[in-house]
């Protein structure tokens, strides 16, 4: 699944952060992009309406370094996560070798962190995914939030077989963004390095 | 196992550079880049007398984007693609056509080239990039080992913490 560039010795990875509308996706790139060094990150694209909420996708190219005489790099993107937007949702998950999903903490988002997961699992299947074969790693965000849903119950409804590795995080001051981002980038170069 | 097919990977990608710098070269296009669907920069050249290019990624990205929700649209109007793709502003042009179903040849050039030259001369690279891009399809799959895995980890470390 990913483009390996032999000429350039270059590997490309594509991780998709997906989640319900609002839920914190391009909170999580922006922090990346405000931490990671510039010369290890190119510029961040986002295509968002006036009110900030994204339109199509959010980009950041993200460099690792060379490993094994290949430069290694990932190219993160978030969806527009409200509900009519799925025919843009769709495309970006094209070639996808990772996903982050980001579920919302907050009491009146179970429902919609539910039916995130289940068109995730549909848009998946129509590209000819299955959702074994890509690694998937489940963030529980807004964490700080008062009357924030234990996470347990937020989980039972979008992994209830609890297959998925779990973070807690609080993305607008940054806890548990790297650490998602660490796995979901692991579990994407264990499977490169088998496949 | 890694090296023999790095070798013609490497052989059929310099090809392919070869080709986008002689349509550079007969058309007097600034830049141009091969991407695949996906968005990343598989090849790409530039004009010597060309100033330093946008942030490619940032075009690629957009580029592959743009032909996907094109695409999409084409499936609504009952066609399988648009295969070509032109933009035109005041000062510049950005075409776009499909080279197979996997990437897509950009080219970018100013005001003062014509575009149906150059529209003459891609189709002809087009084509031989096309026809190195299916040699590839044949190649076996490259096994990249553990000690791909272990190294790619610590750098995740030295870059996330």
């Amino acid at each position: 699944m990913s483009t390996i560039n032999f000429a350039a010795r270059e590997i490309n990875c594509k991780i998709v952060y997906y989640g319900p509308g609002m839920s914190g996706k391009t909170t999580n790139l922006k922090h990346v992009f405000s931490k990671v060094p510039g010369h290890l990150r190119g510029e961040m694209v986002s295509l968002a309406t006036e009110d900030e909420r994204t339109l199509f996708f959010d980009f950041l190219p993200l460099d690792l370094g060379t490993v094994k005489g290949f430069k290694t790099r990932f190219h993160l993107y978030t969806v527009p996560g409200q509900v009519f937007y799925n025919a843009s949702r769709k495309l970006i998950l094209r070639g996808v070798d990772g996903i982050v999903f980001v579920a919302d903490s907050s009491p009146d988002r179970l429902r919609a962190n539910a039916e995130s997961m289940r068109n995730l699992r549909e848009n998946l299947a129509e590209h000819g995914i299955d959702v074994k074969d890509v690694p998937i790693v489940l963030q529980i965000n807004k964490r700080d939030l008062p009357g924030a849903l234990p996470t347990e119950m937020i989980r039972a409804v979008v992994d209830p077989k609890k297959e998925l590795t779990i973070f807690e995080s609080t993305a607008h001051n940054g806890v548990g963004v790297f650490e998602t981002l660490k796995t979901v980038s692991r579990l994407v170069l264990e499977k490169l390095s088998k496949s | 196992m890694i090296e023999p097919s790095l070798a013609l990977y490497g052989e059929a990608y310099d090809r392919v550079d070869q080709h986008i710098q002689e349509l550079l070269d007969v058309t007097g296009v600034r830049y141009g880049l091969l991407v695949d669907r996906k968005g990343f920069v598989l090849s790409h050249k530039e004009a010597l007398w060309a100033p330093r290019p946008p942030a490619l990624d940032s075009v690629a990205t957009l580029v592959a984007s743009n032909a996907a929700a094109t695409a999409a649209l084409a499936n609504m109007l009952g066609e399988t693609t648009f295969s070509e793709q032109i933009h035109q502003g005041e000062n510049g042009t950005l075409y776009v056509e499909s080279v197979g179903s996997e990437a897509l040849l950009t080219l970018i050039f100013d005001a003062s080239v014509p575009l149906g030259k150059v529209k003459v001369y891609a189709k002809k690279t087009v084509a031989q990039v096309a026809s190195i891009l299916d040699e590839l399809k044949d190649l076996p799959p490259v096994n990249l080992g553990d000690d791909f895995s272990q190294g790619a980890t610590s750098l995740l470390d030295d870059l996330l913490g």
